[in-house]
């Protein structure tokens, strides 16, 4: 088997579907996976002191959590539309299949590097709760600023996945 | 709708009247009471009023019954109900009655029940250390402590589990000691010894070499047995000393809501010292000065009146900045907070509250346009507002959000989204109706089933880009409008006309060369021979006349940078939208079963409340941006700082005595 060949049984429609699939929940899942750790870390120096604020802590540290349900959303999407749910997969041509491969792609990159920047606004946020307890709301917006280009990413991806 | 008008208080009033004055004017709730300049305090020999230690007096107590509250809350079953309401109080009545006074000793007895019931969990801990290391020794019938006699040693104590005995216990008869082992477990070897005094030396000395720890019961005259009956003694008399303490703090749970009065009462008398702190006085006669809305002032004159003081009511002069405080209509006046994220107006400028409220409604309703989460927001928030009575504050920020509802129903209607696509979801693949059958209501642009009343926005983007920026050029226009409507209350009509009317004329001219290209030329040209010709006025060198005039065109690049701005509202409202889609396909991916209608409860908890937080705060911060860059930048005269009166305390309680 020339190694051509191995490739064009390695990488086929489906797979590189699955590979796009599979990056927008790894990527994105790991990026919120270390935002809302970063965050976890800050808040329970605060919670130390008071644990009253318990609340407001877990708001900010929900927020870089988003990321990977974006992730998972267009992941979900992906495999609904190749109809592995349904129980009848369809046979996508190699040009398919990388048309899923990069429809993951934005909430794959976006979603990582957003939520682990975010995670650092969020963190800074809650020095700024364990200051100025009433300014949170601040913290808050800042960090949803973020957000944003999360959400772009993930309209892009699920429109391309949606309309394809 | 606009910055309300302040007035200059000045009392002067006996020193000994001055804490009933500072009480009263705390009540009338619209009083804020100035810092007194440190300068004039020198300047005419005055003196501040000394209360620092009444301070920290109340903020230890404040701090104590907060802890007492805390305590006691857990033993009170307090029949709340889902809705708490606050305790409505007379404190005077409460004072008379001797409630306050009762109050205060219940927070002692608790402060120092807690305190003892913390010593008991020590003692516990000591009587429990004391049963565990006498226990190894209940085979020796000796007082733990004794030492030995007159001319012998006694060592008792402890030898690690893995020492030989033959070997050791024959080095220690050389040395002239008899051992008697009384336990031997994983622990150790517990074991006592005895030996002649002048052979004790050789002895202890062997017996460190083997790792012997010496039992540390110095003076005990008794034995283990008798040591570990005492402590299971004490420690018997010690839980029943703390249930009894525990039953008294139950009894004492009863009071907490005395206790909390107490506390707002505490923490109104602490407000009222902090406003002592701030005046100066003479020997007898203190100085009060502060700031009251114009339209209480005859509320505050009536209670002057009747007061024993000399008062002054005058206009703000000179340098004096006075504290901002906005007046709205009832709806603008719940958008007050939005602008005070960003920053209030500066004393006597425009109030931009009530233009932006409108605005604010409309861009949140097209950027998070759904019946479905409409409904859910005014219904949380306005429930929120009816039932969970919360304070002013959050009162305004729920009412915002319930008001920005209804806006996401109207556009929700007309680009027919309820929950994402639910109807259509449902009927595709729950009811499975074909494609051909399901509606198609749209006005225009539909290429495909719909249930929108204008357009679908995933159906036509491009309508929906030009409706964003049509409302930003609407949002931009009126922004402009204001700054012109400020520049001609001021008297710059020329600037507004040339600078701002220009412009307009401007955008009129490029709007007019899509339809009627040679008029739109004509009076596109005169609008930039307008500019180049006017914007350098205020240069004196020629060159930079011109120089400056050609700049002035560059502002139609930050205009239209704005503008596109405005695309925000096509991405954020078209997120919520498929993110909403993305969890009915979820949800109604079972079909017409029973597991089918489980899994779209589920999404329906799980995903659809999700997308609705993740998307309120998206469009609340997009929002709120549009406003505070897009628009305020081309008016706004920011930087006053809010009118913050001296009010009572409420965090409990509610005076019913206003």
């Amino acid at each position: 088997m020339s190694f051509s060949e191995f490739l064009s049984i390695i990488f086929t429609g489906n797979t590189l579907a699955l590979i796009g699939a599979a990056l927008a929940v790894i990527l994105s899942g790991m990026g919120s996976a270390r935002g809302v750790g970063l965050v976890g870390e800050a808040a329970s120096g605060l919670l130390a002191e008071d644990p009253s604020k318990f609340g407001k802590t877990l708001i900010l540290q929900a927020l870089p959590g988003t990321q990977g349900i974006y992730g998972l959303i267009t992941a979900f999407l992906i495999i609904f539309k190749m109809g592995i749910l349904s129980g009848a997969p369809a046979t996508l041509t190699v040009a398919q299949g990388m048309y899923y491969l990069l429809a993951g792609l934005p909430i794959a990159i976006v979603g990582y590097y957003s939520a682990i920047k975010q995670g650092r606004v969020a963190a800074a946020g809650i020095s700024l709760l364990a200051k100025r307890p009433k300014e949170v709301g601040k913290a808050i917006t800042s960090a949803a600023l973020v957000e944003t280009y999360a959400i772009f990413a993930v309209l892009v991806s699920l429109l391309m996945v949606l309309f394809a | 709708m606009s910055v309300s008008r302040m007035k200059r208080l000045t009392v002067f009033a006996h020193k000994e009247r001055l804490d009933e004055l500072v009480r009263r004017l705390i009540k009338l709730r619209c009083v804020e009471i100035s810092q007194h300049e440190e300068h004039s305090i020198e300047e005419l020999s005055l003196a501040r009023i000394n209360c620092d230690a009444r301070r920290l007096e109340l903020e230890s107590d404040i701090s104590d019954i907060g802890r007492a509250i805390n305590l006691l809350d857990p033993f009170v079953k307090r029949s709340k109900g889902l809705f708490p309401q606050k305790t409505e109080v007379d404190t005077e009545a409460f004072v008379k009655k001797g409630h306050a006074e009762r109050s205060r000793r219940t927070v002692k007895e608790a402060l120092s029940a807690e305190d003892r019931l913390n010593a008991i969990k020590a003692e516990r801990a000591k009587c429990e250390a004391d049963i565990a290391a006498a226990e190894p020794y209940v085979e020796y019938d000796m007082p733990l402590g004794f030492s030995g006699t007159d001319s012998s040693d006694c060592f008792l104590g402890v030898l690690p589990p893995a020492t030989d005995l033959d070997v050791c216990g024959k080095a220690l008869y050389k040395e002239g000691a008899i051992a008697q082992i009384l336990r031997s477990d994983k622990n150790g070897i517990y074991a006592v010894f005895f030996c002649h005094k002048s052979d004790s030396a050789g002895v202890s000395a062997l017996l460190s070499s083997y790792g012997f720890l010496r039992a540390s019961f110095a003076g005990s005259e008794m034995t283990a047995t008798e040591c570990i009956g005492d402590a299971r003694k004490r420690l018997k008399s010690l839980s029943a000393e703390s249930e009894t303490l525990k039953a008294r703090l139950v009894e004492l749970a009863k009071r907490v809501d005395a206790l909390e009065v107490l506390y707002d009462m505490e923490a109104t008398e602490l407000v009222s010292v902090e406003q002592k702190l701030k005046l100066a006085a003479t020997d007898s006669v203190a100085v009060i000065k502060g700031w009251i809305p114009a339209r209480r002032e005859a509320a505050v004159e009536g209670f002057l009146e009747g007061f024993e003081c000399a008062y002054e009511i005058s206009e703000p002069e000179g340098e004096e900045i006075p504290p901002i405080l906005l007046e709205n209509n009832g709806f603008a006046t719940n958008f007050e907070w939005v602008l005070g994220m960003y920053s209030y107006p500066l004393y006597g400028r425009f109030d931009p509250t009530f233009i932006m409220s409108i605005f604010y409604f409309i861009i949140f309703g097209i950027m998070f346009a759904d019946a479905g989460y409409g409904i859910i927001l005014v219904l949380a928030c306005f429930g929120a507002v009816k039932f969970l009575h919360p304070a002013e504050g959050m009162q305004r920020f729920l009412k915002m959000f319930g008001y920005c509802g209804f806006s996401c129903i109207i556009f929700g209607v007309l680009f027919g989204a309820y929950f994402g696509d639910l109807p259509l979801a449902i009927m595709r693949n729950m009811m499975g109706i074909p494609e051909e059958q399901l509606p198609n209501l749209a006005l225009m642009g539909a290429t495909g089933a719909n249930v929108a009343l204008l357009f679908d926005p995933l159906q036509n983007p491009m309508g929906f880009l030009l409706l964003s920026l049509g409302v930003g050029a609407v949002h931009l226009i009126a922004g402009m409008a204001v700054q012109f409507y400020v520049l001609c209350k001021d008297g710059h009509v020329l600037d507004a006309i040339l600078d701002i009317g220009a412009y307009w004329l401007l955008f009129g001219g490029i709007s007019l060369l899509l339809f009627m290209p040679s008029v739109g030329l004509w009076v596109t040209l005169a609008a930039v021979a307008v500019i180049v010709l006017t914007h350098g006025r205020s240069e004196k060198n020629i060159v930079m006349k011109l120089l400056k005039g050609l700049l002035g065109l560059y502002d139609l690049i930050n205009y239209a940078a704005d503008l596109l701005s405005y695309s925000r509202i096509l991405a954020l409202g078209l997120a919520a939208g498929i993110i909403g889609q993305v969890v009915n396909i979820l949800g109604t991916m079972g079909g017409a079963t029973v597991f089918g209608f489980i899994a779209l409860v589920v999404a329906f908890a799980v995903g659809h409340l999700l997308n609705l937080a993740i998307n309120v705060l998206g469009t609340f911060v997009h929002t709120s941006r549009l406003q505070y860059i897009e628009f305020f930048g081309k008016f706004y005269e920011d930087g006053g700082i809010p009118f913050e009166p001296a009010v009572p305390s409420e965090k409990f309680s509610q005076e019913i005595n206003q």
